[in-house]
């Protein structure tokens, strides 16, 4: 035998073999297990049998509702398995409970309470089964005055902080685009569930997990929270433009933009080629912060005169964090990101061909996924009939008691 | 004792990282339990340290101190080295020996221009996890490219999705929204090597680009274009379906309310939250839709309930009828706001220098852990005797000259004490 083949063998996928329950709907819960099937995970998504919610959201091809072709559930959904339960019938319960057993990941999303009060919390499914690893996922987390309030991306956002400090200071606060507080939290949710399943893998012993939508997100407050945790100041919105050297300003083509730190002025100067900016009153960091509007006002008048791809160019040139406001088009068309097989590609039978983003970093030691999303209750046969060993009489009297 | 809270106890990392995605991802890995050993030189120290001079960074040794640094350091060791000497080198490659994973956010060329290439790394231990965050990615024509969070938000597309709406700008979000993204995705990726090399006995290079990461938080956008290329239209506060759906002004100075109705349900409670008033039983208000398509007419006049109390008092009477709302908590409010009060979210933080402040403690709970806050940022070199005497038993004499050589440092090199500066204003 060769020395090679006694290595350990090559795993493709990290989290081959690993199976997750996934008992959430919408974005936050269904992203986190959306990267754990990508890397190899038998992701069973357990639906209610009218489905996830977010089948009912769009985009969908040609704007056409079908709760197949939900652009926002194919993206979320790839590579799972869908099996639908009712969770008020006691055969729906069982089957859970069964699933449970076979499961080293539960990721839910009810409103706290709901599981627990139908024996099916972390302490029962846990029970026989000290390794597995539960994460909540709610607005607000468990517990607290407003565990229970319904929410809204737009509340989440106010919630935590963030709301206040986004827009214009002499306008009304802004909420920055899509669901990003859900989809934050999801991503905050992944980070949870692998380190946990590592500590479970190393340990033998999992654990349970809250995570609130709020506070995910109310951690990354920047020096904002910090600044009035530690020195009691208050921080008002400052729209697009922190400072002269860190913000959004228009360009003859649409809108980009410089983030400098002081070390990066050297380069930006040079770059930008202003006689001005050699002068002490723009060179010395001090004395920039006093001249800062004067400098903006020198900033408005050069930006108006770049292009997005030439202030691109400069900037990888010259080394300056400048950027340009990306749209979804130029970005479907970047050469860098299809240079690193940024997208999944592939064609739906029913929604036609698409491309979206479909990993989240690139790995010397394994590959991703890049598979469909479920049929509602594609899998309930597989699942149920061929894994769990229910009759396919079974399945015809579940589906009759709307268990499934 | 296995610890619930503290997963990652028992893994080593060596921190390269600075500013903030780094640092955040850092910090993650600390919070769960990993040794963090934060690695500057005393030429070249995380620029966090310094961003905010005095006084807004108090005491003496303000390189210490700033708050910037302890959110995203705490829980870490420091040992300062010159990775850039031979002689610092040696010694980074002797600790590598004892370290599972390696992390860094340099710009797509330092670490092979330092020398600290992945085959150099993995000669040094063999299964050794490396992560390289660029924000474009270690490949492609971009790769040189450079950006902080917001530059990153732009180039995601993120950007392009948020502006009022009636003037066509788009805003960037309020923090350096790609950072921290970047930093929770590193956390994930290091976790997800290390149940790899648990299976596999192998270690890997990780290249993960934080412009990639944002996007991934766009996925129904990305569809659009694929689906129907269509691009996104600024919403500001609004939603497509729901109304009412905005941000409402309050008594108070500058004083807000997001309230949001999804459904009749809730549009009957927020009725009797406004104490019936007589307008909201007309017809045009009638339905879902009606009330959408009259919804400026309809935000005016919640904009009138509201503007009459404070945001405290209208929450309350929201919260009794259960309609997602929340105030629009400002930086001061946050750590007094009862719900997270309640759940114990900031915790405190003490520094010799600094004294007592309150930062956020565990981004999210594991039943049974205890306090997240066990230590602040390290002072810098703090833990240099412990590492390099402790961990790789070099002699006080060995150390004594490699700080004579200035490879390791305690205090930054030219950086000034407080009472030796001028005042200075600050970035923020």
């Amino acid at each position: 035998m060769s020395e090679h083949e006694q290595d350990p063998p090559d795993i493709a996928l990290p989290y081959e073999g690993v199976r997750v329950l996934e008992l959430a709907e919408g974005i936050s819960g269904p992203y986190a297990g959306r990267w754990l099937a990508a890397l190899g995970a038998d992701v069973i998504k357990i639906e209610r049998t009218t489905g996830d919610p977010s089948r009912a959201f769009g985009p969908w091809p040609d704007d056409l509702p079908d709760d197949e072709t939900s652009g926002l559930f194919l993206y979320l959904n790839g590579d799972k398995r869908s099996i639908t339960l009712n969770l008020e019938t006691s055969d729906g319960r069982e089957i859970l409970r069964e699933l449970a057993a076979s499961a080293e990941i539960v990721i839910e999303s009810f409103e706290p309470g709901y599981l627990a009060e139908r024996g099916l919390g972390y302490d029962e499914l846990s029970n026989d089964h000290p390794a597995l690893v539960m994460l909540s996922i709610t607005p607000f987390g468990q517990s607290g005055p407003n565990a229970n309030l319904p929410a809204t991306e737009l509340t989440l956002y106010a919630s935590c902080g963030q709301m206040w400090i986004t827009g214009h200071p002499d306008r009304s606060p802004l909420k920055n685009g899509g669901s990003q507080p859900s989809y934050q939290a999801g991503l905050n949710a992944f980070s949870a569930l692998a380190g946990a399943y590592y500590g479970a893998v190393m340990h033998d012993q999992g654990s349970y997990i809250d995570l609130s939508v709020q506070e995910t997100y109310a951690a990354m407050a920047e020096a904002f929270h910090n600044r009035a945790a530690q020195l009691g100041i208050e921080t008002q919105r400052s729209g697009n433009n922190l400072n002269a050297l860190w913000g959004v300003y228009e360009l003859s083509d649409g809108y980009g933009g410089i983030c400098a730190l002081p070390r990066n002025y050297p380069a930006f100067a040079n770059a930008v080629g202003l006689p001005e900016l050699q002068e002490e009153r723009f060179s010395d960091p001090g004395q920039r912060l006093i001249n800062n509007d004067e400098l903006m006002a020198l900033m408005f008048g050069w930006f108006i005169g770049q292009t997005r791809q030439g202030l691109m160019e400069l900037g990888i040139e010259h080394r300056v964090p400048f950027g340009y406001v990306a749209t979804f088009e130029d970005l479907a068309n970047s050469e860098h990101l299809h240079s690193r097989d940024f997208f999944a590609q592939h064609d739906d039978d029913r929604a036609g061909s698409l491309t979206y983003p479909g990993r989240l970093w690139l790995s010397s030691g394994h590959d991703w996924k890049m598979g469909r999303a479920p049929l509602l209750g594609e899998h309930n046969m597989e699942i149920i009939h061929g894994e769990l060993g229910y009759e396919r009489e079974d399945l015809v009297r579940l589906r009759e008691l709307d268990a499934i | 004792m296995f610890d619930p809270g503290r997963p990652l106890s028992g893994v080593r990392v060596a921190d390269l990282t600075m500013i903030w995605a780094g640092p955040y991802a850092a910090k993650i890995l600390a919070d769960q339990g990993a040794e963090v050993i934060k690695i500057e030189s005393p030429r070249a120290w995380d620029n966090i340290r310094t961003l905010l001079p005095p006084p807004v960074a108090p005491g003496e040794h303000w390189w210490n101190t700033n708050f910037y640094l302890h959110e995203y350091s705490r829980n870490k060791k420091s040992l300062t080295l010159d990775l850039a000497s031979d002689e610092g080198k040696t010694v980074f490659a002797r600790l590598l020996e004892h370290c599972d994973v390696v992390i860094e956010n340099y710009r797509t060329d330092v670490m092979d221009n330092l020398g600290l290439t992945y085959e150099w790394l993995k000669e040094q231990k063999e299964d050794i996890i490396v992560v390289g965050m660029a924000g474009f990615g270690k490949t492609g024509p971009e790769k040189d490219a450079v950006g902080y969070g917001p530059i990153i938000e732009m180039m995601s597309g993120m950007t392009s999705t948020s502006g009022y709406g009636d003037d066509g700008v788009p805003y960037k979000s309020g923090i350096s929204y790609g950072d921290p993204i970047a930093g929770i995705c590193a956390s994930a990726a290091v976790a997800t090597a290390l149940v790899q090399r648990k299976r596999t006995g192998k270690g890997q290079y990780i290249d993960l680009a934080q412009r990639e990461v944002m996007s991934t938080l766009l996925g129904e956008f990305y569809m659009d274009w694929s689906m129907n290329q269509r691009l996104p239209e600024h919403m500001g506060t609004g939603h497509d379906w729901m109304a009412p759906h905005n941000v409402y002004p309050c008594a108070g100075d500058d004083d807000w309310i997001a309230i949001c109705v999804r459904t009749d349900a809730e549009w009957e409670g927020l009725k009797r939250a406004m104490g019936s008033p007589d307008w909201a039983e007309r017809t045009e208000f009638s339905d879902q839709i009606l009330r959408w398509e009259h919804r400026s007419q309809l935000d005016e006049l919640v904009g009138g309930w509201t503007a009459a109390s404070s945001k405290i008092d209208l929450f309350a009477a929201l919260h009794v009828e259960q309609i997602p709302s929340s105030p629009v908590w400002k930086m001061l409010e946050l750590q007094r706001e009862p719900h997270l009060k309640a759940r114990g979210f900031y915790e405190p933080l003490r520094h010799p220098e600094v004294g007592i402040w309150s930062v956020h403690g565990w981004l999210w709970r594991a039943d049974g852990a205890g306090p997240c806050i066990v230590a602040p940022a390290p002072d810098f070199g703090q833990h240099n005797a412990e590492i390099l005497g402790g961990l790789l038993e070099m002699s006080e004499d060995d150390q004594s000259a490699l700080e004579a050589a200035g490879v390791t440092a305690t205090r930054p090199e030219g950086v000034p004490l407080a009472s030796e500066m001028p005042p200075t204003p600050s970035m923020l």
